[in-house]
């Protein structure tokens, strides 16, 4: 069935669209993360302009972190006030993000920059996470105890002023770093077109220390705020909300999202940690390859509205 | 902040039609044509996947002549940036954008015969026929120059390499189905019955078309005849678009709205079940 999209201007399969939602939501649900760093891509693979296929599903990744956060929430694992936090630069990351997005379509250099992002962050980050997680693993198979994370935290974040109380979270800290991160993920939101939980949840693991029960519901409480705010910015400052696409890929989304949070009971947390490693590598390595490859056409036609 | 909130319209300004002039001075009649097309306004509703309609003409020849008809499907005129992946090192870069104006956004020129057998060169480059002569311009590159002087190096190499801009803006429309020479498309079904099909890709631009309609006898143009073509979105497409456009904090408002809503619900629902 095909149906055709107001804002995108162009027609296409509502079942591939569905199933797409369906395929990423289960992927979200199974390892908690937003699933934005995936969706992209194949969006825009099946033809779907960058700049809508970025701003539309945002849509996608508001609802399934939303159903995520309700169900953390109910267990009491949500730490509002530092999520309120990050949430803060959040905003004026997404704001600057939306504004850097749009200079950067006018200069013909948007594509570019996701792909250079997708290549470095997506890189980076499931690399670091597979050499950890191979490693616990073999730990596991040679009966050794797993390794223990560092317990002490960076001096320097003591050092910094305007210290808070955040009590679920267990910490007593400056909220400059929860500021500065919430910033650099809302502007990636806006970029990318992702929630960023791949940034967030190592960036309050590692950087800040939070205890880990907290981790997960905070990291999605922020992700909702942010994400909010950079879909009204997009549909307001560039036009690129596509409603109808949205909603066919969100309604897969929060159903593939559910199976997926039945699945994540099957499996051990070490093995899916190698597996989402794996996955977050090949969408970063499937982007950045286009940057390697020699064009099929040296032209490209870029898009000219907003 | 305000440019975005100003409402643009639905429906793209009118292609300007210069060949009005053309036609007087070369003496064109418009009394050897009658055409008409089986559709003149297309409703883009969210079933809409590309759309077809047949242009369909008689010629009136007091005498038996040879005769050939060529038909252009011009679409809205829309301003269209073109890139150029460049290589730096290793990796593949992109190029300042060029902008190309004046261009339609959809274009068919369909003929009785190969357009080159039909007419010269300098009646196709007049009168726009064939995507080789399809008008577009680099406007704001000129003005680099008149800026900056002839000597400026940048502005000169866009200037030596126009044609390989010029031809891929036409490779790659052609490629999405948006530009097409079918130099056999207008076939006549009887001896002075003559008919076109204009296939238009879901891709197609919103907006006012002009299907142009030439009759040539002895490579010059004789008759001439214009009909007009909207394409325009209607119902809960049109309404999308517009909220979209006309209100776009509330339309954004409205898509947090239901992302989170149905989030919501499908926790609830999922929890009890």
């Amino acid at each position: 069935m095909e149906i055709y999209l107001p804002i995108a201007e162009m027609s296409v399969n509502v079942w591939l669209m569905a199933g797409l939602g369906v395929i990423v939501g289960f992927l979200s649900g199974l390892f908690g993360v937003g699933g934005g760093f995936l969706m992209a891509p194949v969006l825009v693979a099946l033809g779907i302009p960058p700049s809508i296929a970025v701003a539309s599903q945002a849509g996608h990744v508001l609802a399934t972190s939303t159903s995520s956060v309700l169900s953390y929430g109910r267990e009491a694992s949500v730490d509002y006030r530092m999520g309120g936090v990050m949430a803060g630069g959040g905003i004026a990351g997404a704001i600057a993000g939306v504004e850097l997005f749009r200079l950067l379509r006018l200069l013909g250099q948007a594509d570019l920059m996701v792909a250079i992002l997708y290549l470095l962050l997506l890189g980076t980050i499931g690399g670091m996470m597979l050499n950890e997680s191979l490693r616990a693993l073999l730990r596991a198979r040679d009966g050794l105890p797993a390794e223990r994370p560092k317990v002490k935290r960076p001096g320097w974040l003591y050092a910094l002023p305007y210290k808070m109380r955040f009590p679920v979270s267990g910490l007593y800290i400056s909220v400059i770093p929860p500021i500065a991160i919430g910033f650099v993920v809302g502007l990636l939101a806006a970029l990318m077109g992702v929630g960023g939980g791949f940034l967030i949840v190592p960036a309050m693991i590692y950087l800040l220390r939070m205890k880990a029960s907290a981790v997960v519901g905070t990291s999605l409480f922020q992700i909702v705020i942010t994400t909010l705010v950079t879909m009204i910015l997009q549909a307001v400052r560039n036009h690129t909300v596509d409603a109808v696409l949205a909603f066919i890929l969100l309604i897969g989304g929060v159903i593939g999202g559910q199976l997926g949070i039945r699945a994540a009971t099957r499996f051990r947390a070490e093995q899916m940690r190698v597996v989402l490693a794996i996955i977050i590598l090949m969408a970063g390595l499937q982007m950045g390859f286009t940057l390697f490859v020699p064009p099929e056409d040296p032209f490209i036609l870029a898009p000219t509205n907003g | 902040m305000v440019a975005a909130s100003l409402p643009p319209d639905i429906t793209a300004p009118a292609p300007p039609v210069p060949y009005i002039e053309t036609q007087q001075a070369a003496g064109v009649s418009a009394d050897l044509l009658s055409t008409d097309l089986t559709q003149n306004r297309i409703e883009v509703s969210s079933s809409f996947q590309g759309a077809k309609v047949i242009l369909y003409g008689a010629v009136f020849q007091p005498e038996d002549q040879p005769s050939d008809v060529v038909v252009i499907i011009r679409g809205p005129q829309a301003s269209m940036r073109l890139i150029r992946k460049v290589k730096a090192g290793a990796v593949w870069l992109n190029s300042r954008p060029v902008v190309f104006e004046g261009a339609p956004g959809y274009y068919m020129a369909a003929s009785s015969q190969p357009l080159d057998r039909i007419t010269d060169f300098s009646h196709r480059r007049l009168l726009g026929l064939g995507l080789e002569y399809i008008a577009m311009d680099t406007s704001r590159e000129n003005k680099v120059v008149t800026r900056y002087g002839v000597k400026d190096v940048v502005v000169n190499g866009i200037e030596d390499d126009y044609l390989d801009w010029r031809r891929a803006v036409i490779r790659l429309k052609s490629k999405a189905g948006l530009y097409n020479d079918n130099p056999l498309g207008v076939r006549f079904v009887d001896k002075n019955l003559f008919r076109a099909e204009v296939t238009l890709p879901s891709e197609a631009p919103i907006g006012d078309y002009t299907a142009e309609v030439w009759l040539f006898r002895d490579g010059q143009p004789v008759g001439y005849s214009e009909k007009k073509l909207t394409v325009e979105k209607v119902g809960f497409e049109r309404f999308v678009y517009t909220v979209a456009h006309r209100h776009a904090w509330l339309y954004g408002l409205a898509c947090v709205f239901m992302s989170m809503g149905m989030g919501a619900l499908a926790s609830r629902l999922f929890r009890r079940g």
